[in-house]
């Protein structure tokens, strides 16, 4: 397994796609998971097709919705966008991260 | 798990389908616009496309963690594996419909029992606010009971403040006519308050106003439910129809709600008006019920009862002053501690039956999982995980225990249904039996516990018994845990009928001493009814005499009668009528049971004379009063007064008047009687004392006829003749002297046709699992008896030894059956009547028909196992 690519840290790809739809507003599944590559400027590994069992968890959770629209090759897809409670959750988990690494940043400061 | 995840997961679980198609249908849109950016970059549709596919992952990985992340995968597969239970059920529908139908036994059975449980000592009673009601008395001593009489029962509601209602209740009864041939209604009379200490209210109509139990009050009264429907067609209009009640039109004032009401025996309710000859301290008639106030409790109530009691030591006569003031609440009392004893027993034994039916179930599971190892050696080998199979094993055992518990609730329905009509004698008219929810809920409990546990079995033994090996082993090989598992269930098995047979003869043993019990009186063909003579048609007692006489002398002409006559109280059954009595000396008063004969009493019920004379035509009216004693009261007044000749002898007795009120009269002992049983078996002969019917006339008696004949033949003349006298009187509560024996003595026979029914149930399931386990073991062990007979053993000997087989495990189970039932058995000995729960002869029966049946039960396997062919049996083998 290479190495010089992080894996998507365990939990953080429902974080990525919710804020994706956030600042993006609608996409289908490619467009996600092309956005989160180009944000991640490819330094982190990311199996394109591992975004669907997220997104359809996402969805039972009612934290994104799903429409359908067309697609730019002409085929009729899944357009996915943020729900309320979406919003919410994501300033919940953002929250969340940001407390998290800051505890880690003050653990690695090594302070006696 | 959130809820609304579960939701969803659900309903992906239903739309997978359609969830599958979307998803393909996204993975495509996907990979084709990620083609179309490659080429747009420059590469050539081939490589755009392996790039794509390369960026996209594993998409088969992918589709698998999208169908786990979108619904419940456990449900799937535990759908998955009750399809496959099911599936393997309809592949051998034999071992299907035996499983099914045991279980559906047994749970049924169970559920049957527990709707009584449920009823009798579970379920609050059926008004608002249970707790509140209470019964109070009046108790001469500790643990006697007594009614209340007039002026207690009003002191009590006067001065009483801890009852929001006190109320008063007496029997009565009531010739219904106008329509047609007249009818005996049973009613009460109550007082205003009654129904507001039932917080009862009327479905149609009111029930009674606070005046309406005064003096002058107009005729006014309450129809139950029942009697709406019955007498009345459910006529909507009931409240503007005066029903003529003993011959004087009565305003119907409401209908009360159905349910509990309708269960009682009262059909009417009227209010209870006090004449003022009832206003006295010495009559003991009411039965008086109260509901306490919301901030009162049973010990307030309790102490100012008896303060009230102390106040009333004054006015109270002599003889009473010892007499206490008992408060106890009416759920505590409507059930006896031998019904409580009866039920807890009979539901103990139910439960025995249900453990023998899963014992027998598991068994049946344990033969099919050793001919089913191979099948699951090949899921095992496949890559099925231990858990899977167990998973699996248990799905069936529960779609089996489903199937049966949905069998069961249907036989439980059955059951109740032959039941209701003998079980309502037996239990307090508050309880309600019915399937309702409970018992369905109960019935769903059983049948999944039932499922854990015969399903455990097999599945710890499948998948203990290295399943991998057993693909290799030929499968004629026995495996030795299997069937020692086996054996020690069916010796579980007999063990537990055991017990169950012990207390079922025990039970029939002592029913047989019931049966047999000298009651004193004669019993063969002799018919019984009750006549109640409207006080408005019969206002003096002298007309009431003269209905006495010319009933019994126009009965005696009809063909088929032998003899008639009359008295307030049939044999056999509790003198609920007490009365003052005193003799010369010890001026003290004792009570004694008081009733009412004619001339022709003793004689038809053949109740010998001990000393002096009998009642005769000579004693009437007019004539000096004279009564007769039983043996028991004898006893008393050699005891109390010395008295050791009673006869001739006077005492004093508190008579009482035609209509109401008593007084304290001179009579002359004139007789001895044997003491006729009075009441169930094993209390002391109550002390009586028999008075002239024709010089004490009663307006209720009930009537004895004995016939040459079959006694229904004779009713119709019986009520021809009764009718030529008064046509206007109805007779009710027809019954022969042997129901009304049967009826005394009851209490004891149910249980015994309850539990002898389970444990012919039981045995009979043990006796169905001990073939099973031989039958299996010879089919294994063909090969070996064929080798055997080859060799020389002789069909006789082959006989013998499968015999032999049984009977290790049946005295096996008797061994471990006969210390049950020395422990289990100890808990009926309070329903016992002149049996010991050791009884030797029940033991030594029981064991004795154990092992018949055992032996009987393994003959069949046995004969097969002495018919193998061993050439046949050699040459399968090949």
């Amino acid at each position: 397994m290479s190495t010089h690519k992080t894996e998507v840290p365990y939990g953080t790809l429902d974080l990525l796609i919710l804020k994706t739809l956030h600042t993006m507003g609608p996409m289908h599944g490619y467009s996600i998971a092309r956005r989160i590559e180009q944000v991640s400027e490819r330094d982190m590994r990311l199996s394109q097709g591992s975004i669907y069992p997220a997104l359809i968890r996402l969805e039972q959770q009612g934290w994104i919705r799903t429409e359908w629209g067309i697609s730019e090759t002409n085929r009729k897809v899944k357009f996915y966008a943020l729900t309320r409670a979406g919003a919410k959750q994501l300033r919940v988990e953002v929250a969340n991260w940001e407390e998290a690494t800051a505890l880690v940043a003050r653990f690695l400061e090594g302070k006696p | 798990m959130k809820l609304r995840l579960l939701v969803n997961r659900l309903v992906a679980l239903l739309r997978t389908r359609r969830l599958e198609r979307e998803l393909d249908d996204e993975v495509m849109a996907h990979l084709e616009l990620a083609e179309r950016d490659a080429i747009a970059a420059g590469m050539s549709p081939d490589e755009a496309r392996r790039r794509a596919r390369r960026l996209f992952g594993g998409i088969d990985q992918m589709k698998e963690e999208h169908r786990d992340r979108r619904s419940a995968r456990w449900i799937e597969m535990l759908l998955g594996d009750l399809r496959y239970g099911l599936a393997s059920l309809a592949r051998s529908p034999a071992f299907a419909a035996v499983t099914i139908g045991v279980l559906a036994l047994g749970i049924g059975a169970n559920a049957a029992m527990f709707s009584v449980v449920d009823a009798v000592l579970l379920k609050p009673l059926p008004y608002p606010e249970p707790d509140r009601i209470v019964r109070v008395w009046e108790a001469p001593r500790p643990g006697v009971t007594n009614a209340t009489s007039t002026l207690d029962f009003l002191d009590w509601q006067r001065l009483g403040t801890s009852f929001e209602a006190l109320a008063a209740e007496a029997p009565i009864s009531a010739a219904l006519t106008g329509a047609g041939e007249p009818v005996r209604l049973s009613g009460k009379v109550v007082s205003a308050e009654y129904f507001e200490v039932f917080a009862t209210r009327a479905s149609l109509g009111r029930t009674f106003g606070p005046d309406e139990d005064q003096p002058g009050a107009a005729p006014v009264v309450v129809l139950s439910h029942a009697a709406w429907q019955t007498y009345f067609g459910g006529d909507p209009g009931i409240l503007n129809r005066r029903p003529i009640l003993n011959g004087e039109p009565h305003q119907v004032v409401g209908v009360l709600p159905p349910g509990a009401f309708d269960r009682d025996d009262a059909e009417f309710w009227k209010p209870l008006v006090f004449r003022p000859e009832q206003h006295i301290r010495d009559g003991h008639w009411l039965t008086v019920f109260g509901r306490l106030r919301r901030d009162a409790t049973l010990q307030q109530a309790r102490q100012e009862m008896h303060a009230i009691d102390e106040a009333l030591t004054e006015v109270t006569p002599d003889y009473k002053r010892e007499w206490t003031i008992v408060v106890e609440r009416l759920d505590r009392l409507l059930v006896g501690n031998r019904l409580r004893q009866s039920i807890v027993v009979a539901f103990g034994a139910v439960a025995l039956v249900l453990l023998i039916a899963c014992a027998n179930v598991a068994n049946l599971l344990l033969t099919r999982g050793a001919a089913r190892k191979k099948e699951l050696a090949v899921r095992a080998a496949l890559g099925a995980s231990r858990g899977r199979l167990v998973a699996q094993l248990l799905a069936e055992s529960a779609v089996l225990c489903l199937l049966g518990g949905a069998a069961g609730v249907t036989v439980a329905l059955l059951l109740i249904r032959i039941a209701t009509p003998i079980l309502s004698e037996a239990i307090p008219y508050t309880a309600d039996v019915s399937l309702d929810i409970r018992v369905l809920a109960f019935a769903a409990v059983v049948a999944l516990g039932v499922a854990l546990l015969v399903g455990a079995f097999p599945s710890w033994q499948t998948s203990f018994g290295e399943l991998a090996r057993s693909l290799n082993l030929s499968t004629r090989g026995s495996s030795g845990a299997h069937s020692k598992l086996r054996r020690t269930i069916v010796v579980g098995e007999v063990a537990l009928s055991l017990v169950l047979v012990c207390g079922a003869l025990l039970l029939f043993r002592s029913l047989l001493n019931l049966q047999r019990l000298e009651t004193g009186v004669r019993t063969e063909s002799v018919i019984t009814m009750s006549v109640d003579l409207p006080v408005h048609a019969y206002a003096t007692p002298e007309s009431a005499a003269l209905f006495y006489e010319a009933v019994t002398e126009r009965l005696e002409s009809v063909p088929g009668v032998a003899q008639a006559a009359l008295s307030t109280h049939l044999p056999l059954q509790w003198i609920n009528h007490g009365m003052g009595m005193q003799i010369p000396g010890p001026d003290e008063l004792f009570n004694v049971r008081f009733k009412r004969v004619d001339p022709g009493y003793f004689d038809m019920l053949a109740i010998p004379l001990r000393a002096g004379r009998g009642i005769t035509d000579r004693d009437r009216d007019g004539a000096p009063l004279v009564v007769v004693i039983n043996e028991a009261l004898a006893a008393q007044l050699a005891d109390l007064g010395g008295m050791q000749d009673p006869v001739g002898q006077a005492v004093r007795l508190s008579v009482p008047h035609y209509e109401s009120g008593s007084e304290m009269t001179d009579v002359q002992v004139v007789g001895v009687i044997r003491s006729e049983r009075v009441d169930a078996p094993g209390a002391p002969d109550p002390r009586v004392v028999y008075v002239p019917l024709a010089q004490v006339p009663s307006t209720g008696v009930k009537l004895m006829v004995r016939t040459q004949a079959e006694p229904a033949s004779v009713m119709p003349g019986i009520r021809e003749a009764v009718r030529e006298i008064d046509p206007n009187l109805p007779l009710g509560d027809i019954a022969t002297m042997q129901q009304v024996r049967e009826r005394t003595l009851s209490g004891a026979s149910r249980p015994a046709w309850v539990i002898g029914a389970f444990a012919a149930v039981a045995v009979l399931l043990a006796a169905l699992g001990l073939y099973g386990v031989l039958s299996h073991a010879v089919t294994e062990r063909r090969r070996e008896i064929g080798i055997r007979m080859a060799l020389g053993a002789r069909g006789r000997d082959v006989l013998s030894h499968v015999l032999q087989n049984a009977l290790s495990m049946v005295i096996l189970g008797l061994a471990a059956g006969l210390v049950g039932a020395l422990v289990l058995t100890r808990v009926l000995e309070s329903l016992l009547f002149e049996v010991s729960a050791l009884d030797p002869l029940v033991l030594a029966v029981a064991c004795v028909s154990m092992t018949l049946i055992g032996l009987l039960a393994g003959f069949v396997p046995a004969s097969r196992a002495a018919h193998v062919d061993p050439i046949a049996v050699l040459r399968d083998e090949g």
